[in-house]
């Protein structure tokens, strides 16, 4: 126990000095709406692994509707996910996962992920999106 | 000075980032060791623990100067000295010893941006956009010193006559020439400006002209025109940090030359690989419809 934590203490120390990238190439605030929380669980139905954003699409069964919308999730680049410990095979198709993140401005179903959390292993995983920007 | 709503968002959302990504860190074991985005970097001074030595001296290369060869990235958090407030715009005090977070790029300015009218009007709408007509959401190559506060990687090399950066975003390249040759007799306007570089001691003094008409200085807003000339004085401190003072005379759109105060921090056990803006963007035409950045 001793030493996982000390590997887990020594993995962090390591990341935080040397690889803790995140991107952004727009303007959060002209897209994104701040006030506009969101927190959605559902099955991964489309992945796009792709610069200048990953996309994950989820489809979730909306409470007043009762219908199933799917929802498009811009992440961060490849690299900064990467980077972070995702690999493509992180979040497969069929998975289900519970996203926290912003809702679009213009009321669509788009959001922006802040962290993706695997229902099978209870893993979180950190979006490297916009809004954990640095600078 | 202009600060608009998004620098002053990502300020606040680091802190929200650094918790949840420790908790990534703690929970994950899935770090992509096997990928060369996450490949060992070498030749890294330890600590007796073994992690990096951070605060060990700065390389050097055969010639005695200090090698900037590394991976960089701008950092804000900077280390409280006497001098520090003079340098660069602080949003809080501090005290000798301690760290603090800086604002980003032209945003550290003390005393803010000297910036003419026209300028100061321009960049006053820009941030009422929310930015939305920045070129960087439509994947347009940075200019620089914009490179170097945006949260894009940058390699530096010394190759015989010239220092080189590379940048992720879009394979970007800069050369700085230090083969003696002067400044070209006509410089066509490009994004990077034409660059001349010069050892004066330990510090690397770039000049540079011949930037394009107008471009974004940072998210803001704020504009560099053709008129600019800029100074970069270049440190490396320590192994893990580059320190860049770096003089903007642009008196188009500046009523006197400021100065940037910035460092960079040395990413380890990473590579480059490329960026390529174009490949899949789809913010641009949400950026773009009616409405949008109201």
């Amino acid at each position: 126990m001793t030493t996982r934590l000390t590997v887990a203490v020594a993995s962090l120390a390591l990341l935080l000095a040397g690889t803790a990238p995140v991107m952004a190439h727009h303007s959060f605030a002209a897209e994104y709406d701040a006030n506009k929380p969101i927190k959605l669980s559902g099955t991964v139905t489309k992945i796009e692994w792709t610069n200048p954003h990953c996309y994950f699409y989820i489809d979730v069964k909306n409470a007043e509707t009762g219908k199933i919308d799917n929802w498009a999730l811009e992440l961060g680049n490849p690299n900064a996910l990467l980077r972070n410990g995702w690999t493509p095979n992180s979040v497969k198709i069929g998975e289900e996962v519970t996203v926290e993140g912003t809702r679009a401005k213009d009321g669509t179903f788009l959001g922006n992920a802040r962290s993706m959390v695997l229902a099978s292993t209870g893993q979180r995983l950190f979006a490297g999106s916009s809004q954990t920007t640095n600078p | 000075m202009v600060t608009n709503s998004v620098e002053q968002f990502r300020m606040g959302a680091w802190a929200r980032g650094a918790v949840v990504f420790s908790v990534l860190v703690l929970t994950s074991s899935a770090h992509a060791l096997g990928q060369w985005v996450t490949y060992p970097t070498p030749n890294v001074p330890r600590l007796a623990n073994g992690q990096p030595d951070l605060k060990a001296p700065a390389p050097r290369q055969p010639d005695g100067k200090p090698d900037f060869i590394g991976f960089w990235q701008p950092d804000r958090v900077r280390d409280c000295t006497p001098d520090l407030a003079s340098r660069v715009r602080l949003t809080q005090p501090c005290k000798s010893g301690e760290k603090v977070t800086v604002p980003n790029g032209p945003a550290s300015v003390p005393g803010g941006l000297p910036l003419q009218p026209w300028a100061a009007e321009l960049a006053k709408q820009r941030t009422a956009d929310l930015s939305k007509d920045d070129p960087h959401n439509r994947c347009q190559p940075d200019n620089y010193p914009r490179v170097y506060w945006l949260p894009h990687f940058t390699k530096m090399f010394h190759v015989p006559g010239e220092l080189l950066m590379l940048n992720e975003w879009n394979a970007q390249f800069r050369q700085i020439y230090t083969d003696g040759r002067p400044f070209p007799e006509f410089m066509h306007p490009i994004y990077s400006g034409y660059s001349i570089g010069k050892w004066e001691g330990d510090t690397f003094v770039i000049t540079t002209k011949g930037f394009r008409e107008s471009e974004w200085l940072d998210t803001a807003g704020n504009p560099i025109t053709d008129a600019a000339t800029m100074t970069e004085r270049i440190t490396r401190p320590t192994f893990g940090t580059l320190n860049l003072a770096i003089t903007i005379d642009d008196p188009k759109a500046y009523t006197k030359p400021f100065t940037i105060d910035m460092n960079m921090k040395i990413m380890l056990d990473t590579q480059m690989i490329e960026e390529f803006c174009l490949e899949n963007e789809k913010d641009s035409v949400r950026l773009f419809a009616p409405g949008a950045g109201k």
